[in-house]
């Protein structure tokens, strides 16, 4: 394996931080979060998964989408676009597996171009996990701690620095100056679950639609956005005008949630989704029926954040177990 | 940005403003660059999402014929934040147009086959170009039979035009409003009341519905009644929409959306969706 | 306790007395969660030990209506902490909930732990029996906390522009999930002024200007009804101090007007009234 000593990589990522807004995990009062850093010693390397995952950088919580001027009579439209080139350091394999899922919807025809945009011009640095946390179950999903498909470059850590495996010809475009030492085996495999997580097949989901499961589910959910806003691969999002200057509008594209309870009330009042077991239950089949039925990947990547922060602990992996069996 | 930006709108002039009925306005719109406005070919039952540049943009069905019409024409409601900007503006501003969206109806297999209309209220928007197409190639379709309800006479729409229907060949126009005014002489009751009255044959029929979606459902059970199977009753839908091109996840019932998979979609298709509308 | 909660629970189950008992259970990986109980066999699943950290009395508002179309809105029974019980007369005194329709069970509380720490809460906590109940389980504790505001007070100290900064920093990172304000017994608004279109308050951005107008808003919303029972901050994924901004506001309320929200069901908050011949503490 090639490895690289921790100073060395410390030194390339200030020199590609001259040339590339470089992304990195940053600890931000005491939680970790993907943000812009000017230098290698804002980087914080201690962690399982950061707080949110890099999603918010290729879909923003909130961006311009078009600038709208008014001209005299007329109006001007212009659209935004990203100046630098990025690098996102230090993302873990389940959230750079989330954009591939994200992918499947964003780059399908029509294309989404302010999502292309960003990503073809991020380059992803990966960092393996040592172990899973306990709420992951990545590897029930065909992903693991240490996979390597889904970014430019992997990065292990291992005695004396870091192994540095080439993935794609973006990752090796921008190592050429990391200097690599040849060294004798291979990283250290990560410590994963025994226990998998059972994942129903498409054709499962259907059934069991209209179960009582979901409205007892549903009883102590609190309809916040927690989970889809936490989560790597929920997309959701609304579109409105706001003026910016006397002349001039943005036409903004913000995240939100299909468990909000006005998301689906058109304006004379009506709304398809009233209950929250209605909402509820839409977020599960939609990550692992319609979303795979309709684009190809199942939405989960099993980074398990809705696990931790969900309030009322409404537990995913319970409801595959459960649903598993019902 | 070199992508075709499926977000961006085309920029269109209010050329017309006319008053349809209470808090109902017909909108025509000319797209602005003579390219763009040659490239815009639409079919009925497609829709298109109208900009009132400062507050947003909301889907509306297409409701003019591309046959007869130079101009995109949109019968809308101010119900809204959107719906009323648009309310205010004035012939002569710019709005934005982004489509045309949407899978539009199968004229090609309802050639041949005797033609229900239910429309209630607003929802005879998109059933309007239907009713012209029908008319202009009359000979390609069997009998066209129209039901046309509202809540009350002065939320009728396209009265104007009611004349023109009557008189085509082989054509009956169904009136009735939920309450009638001081001046209203026509028949009072539900459209389903008005539906089982006028008992439409199924034999080589098609139906097809618009309006609220308790109209929606309440006509399906009545057309069951008088012998239609699923498959011959065709409705539009709607629903909040962001985007249109099946990316902001919202207007989803079960894994179809109703802006790519519909808005049209026929009784059988929709009895398989996990979803109610 | 847990053995009366339970027999209680059976017999108002059993008898029909209530449609449903709101209480807590074991989750998964070792948490508390609500629970929901409807028929008398599953009494077993209700729990209570120092991991119910939840505010129950949020979920009143969903039994508010039928649960089947024609009957009547159901009655339930629900426990109740010491701080849920405040936050459950502040619904009951702004009418949201009939005391008839819910069976208050309350419960005698020492305070909960979060890995073994005793919550910050719960050392502030000065009552600890529960203040509106139908029965009552467990012994009033010897000790009791007292709420001092040190932390508001620090906060207080600060220079505005300090202060401005502390909070910029913390809101910073909020992601507008609305989970305080979802969590919250108190914020049961049909349509919230953060998500009104027409008029527009704050709209779809998720951006500083509109986190500061969402949580300097909500707290004033909240001035004279706020109850201290801390749900916001809980449920917060970012650990931002939702408290210190609500209980700044409750300081201010209970030096101006001497009133704090909760202690009855009658005494309506001095900023929803105005008596005749009042005298402004001004």
């Amino acid at each position: 394996m090639k490895v690289s000593t921790k100073d060395d990589l410390m030194a390339w990522l200030d020199r590609l931080a001259e040339r590339y807004t470089l992304i990195a995990p940053k600890d931000v009062e005491g939680h970790i979060l993907y943000r812009p850093v000017a230098g290698s010693e804002e980087i914080a390397f201690d962690f399982t998964k950061a707080a949110l995952s890099p999603k918010e950088h290729f879909l923003p919580s909130t961006q311009v989408i078009l600038s709208i001027e008014r001209k005299g009579e007329g109006i001007e439209l212009k659209e935004p676009s990203l100046e630098r080139e990025r690098i996102i350091f230090g993302i873990r394999p389940c959230d750079a597996k989330a954009l591939r899922v994200l992918d499947a919807l964003f780059l399908e025809e029509p294309i989404d171009p302010y999502y292309a945009e960003r990503r073809e011009k991020t380059t992803l640095i990966g960092l393996a996990c040592r172990e899973m946390g306990d709420e992951c179950f990545c590897t029930s999903l065909g992903g693991a701690p240490d996979d390597a498909s889904d970014v430019d470059l992997m990065l292990t850590e291992v005695e004396g620095g870091y192994a540095v495996q080439v993935v794609t010809e973006k990752g090796k475009a921008i190592v050429g100056d990391l200097p690599l030492k040849e060294v004798e085996g291979s990283p250290p495999k990560p410590i994963v679950h025994e226990e998998k997580v059972p994942i129903p097949e498409l054709d499962a989901w259907p059934q069991h639609f209209n179960d009582e499961y979901w409205a007892r589910l549903a009883d102590r959910c609190l309809s916040c956005r927690l989970c889809t806003y936490v989560c790597p691969t929920c997309r959701c999002f609304d579109v409105r005008d706001y003026p910016s200057s006397d002349d001039a509008i943005e036409r903004l594209r913000a995240w939100d949630s299909c468990l909000a309870e006005g998301y689906r009330r058109i304006a004379g009042g009506y709304n398809p989704r009233p209950t929250k077991m209605q909402r509820l239950r839409n977020r599960f089949y939609c990550k692992f029926y319609y979303y795979p039925k309709d684009f190809g990947p199942v939405a989960c990547v099993g980074c398990g954040r809705c696990i931790i922060n969900c309030p009322v602990n409404i537990d995913i992996v319970e409801v595959l177990r459960d649903v598993a069996t019902l | 940005m070199a992508l075709k930006n499926p977000y961006r709108p085309y920029l269109g002039t209010l050329v017309g403003i006319k008053d349809l009925a209470t808090n109902i306005k017909l909108f025509q719109v000319e797209l602005n660059d003579p390219q763009e406005r040659e490239a815009f070919t639409y079919r009925p039952g497609q829709f298109a999402f109208v900009s009132a540049f400062g507050v947003g943009e909301a889907p509306f069905s297409i409701t003019s014929s591309p046959s007869r019409s130079q101009v995109l024409e949109f019968a809308i409601n101010r119900v809204g934040t959107v719906t009323s900007a648009l309310h205010r503006m004035s012939e002569g501003d710019v709005v934005g147009i982004r489509g045309p969206f949407g899978n539009g109806f199968p004229l090609e297999e309802m050639e041949g086959k005797n033609i229900v209309i239910l429309g209630g209220g607003i929802g005879g928007a998109p059933l309007r170009p239907i009713i012209h197409t029908v008319i202009d190639n009359r000979s390609k379709y069997g009998k066209l039979t129209i039901l046309w309800a509202a809540r009350n006479p002065s939320l009728l729409i396209f009265t104007d035009e009611f004349d023109e229907w009557r008189a085509a060949p082989d054509t009956e126009l169904h009136l009735t409003v939920d309450r009638a005014d001081e001046t209203w002489t026509g028949n009072v009751g539900l459209i389903t009341e008005l539906l089982e009255k006028v008992a439409p044959s199924p034999e080589n029929a098609v139906s097809i519905t618009c309006g609220p979606p308790i109209m929606i459902k309440f006509t399906m059970l009545t057309l069951k009644k008088l012998g239609f199977a699923p498959e011959q009753m065709i409705m539009t839908l709607e629903a909040k929409m962001k985007c249109g091109i099946g990316k902001c996840g919202r207007c989803n019932l079960g894994d179809k959306f109703i802006c790519t998979d519909g808005p049209v979609f026929n009784y059988a298709e929709v009895s398989e969706f996990l979803e109610s509308f | 306790m847990i053995d009366q909660i339970r027999a209680k629970a059976r017999e108002l189950l059993e008898s029909g007395q209530v449609s449903c008992v709101i209480g807590y259970e074991e989750g998964t990986r070792g948490r508390v969660r609500p629970a929901f109980i409807y028929k008398p066999e599953d009494v077993d699943r209700l729990v209570w030990n120092e991991r119910c950290i939840h505010n129950l009395v949020v979920y009143l508002r969903q039994f508010a209506r039928p649960l089947k179309r024609g009957e009547e809105p159901p009655r339930v029974a629900i426990l109740v902490k010491p701080c849920d019980s405040r936050s459950l007369n502040v619904l009951l005194q702004e009418k949201q909930v009939e005391r008839e329709r819910v069976y208050v069970i309350g419960l005698a509380c020492e305070g909960m732990r979060v890995d073994g720490q005793l919550q910050e809460r719960c050392q502030r906590c000065e009552d600890r029996i529960p203040l509106v109940y139908d029965l009552l389980v467990g012994e009033k504790p010897q000790t009791v906390g007292h709420e001092d505001y040190a932390d508001v007070e620090e906060l207080e100290r600060m220079s505005p522009r300090e202060r401005l900064d502390f909070w910029l920093r913390e809101l910073d990172r909020c992601i507008l999930c609305y989970a305080c304000r979802q969590a919250c017994p108190a914020c049961y608004c049909s349509e919230c002024v953060a998500e009104q279109l027409d008029p527009l308050w704050m709209g779809i951005a998720i951006d500083l200007p509109r986190k500061w107008f969402f949580h300097t808003m909500r707290a004033y919303h909240l001035a004279g009804r706020c109850a201290g029972c801390n749900a916001c901050e809980q449920v917060c994924p970012m650990d931002i101090p939702l408290s210190l901004i609500y209980r700044k506001l409750v300081k201010e309320v209970e030096t101006l007007f001497s009133y704090k929200a909760g202690l009855d069901a009658e005494t309506p908050s001095p900023l929803a009234t105005f008596e005749k011949g009042e005298e402004l503490p001004l």
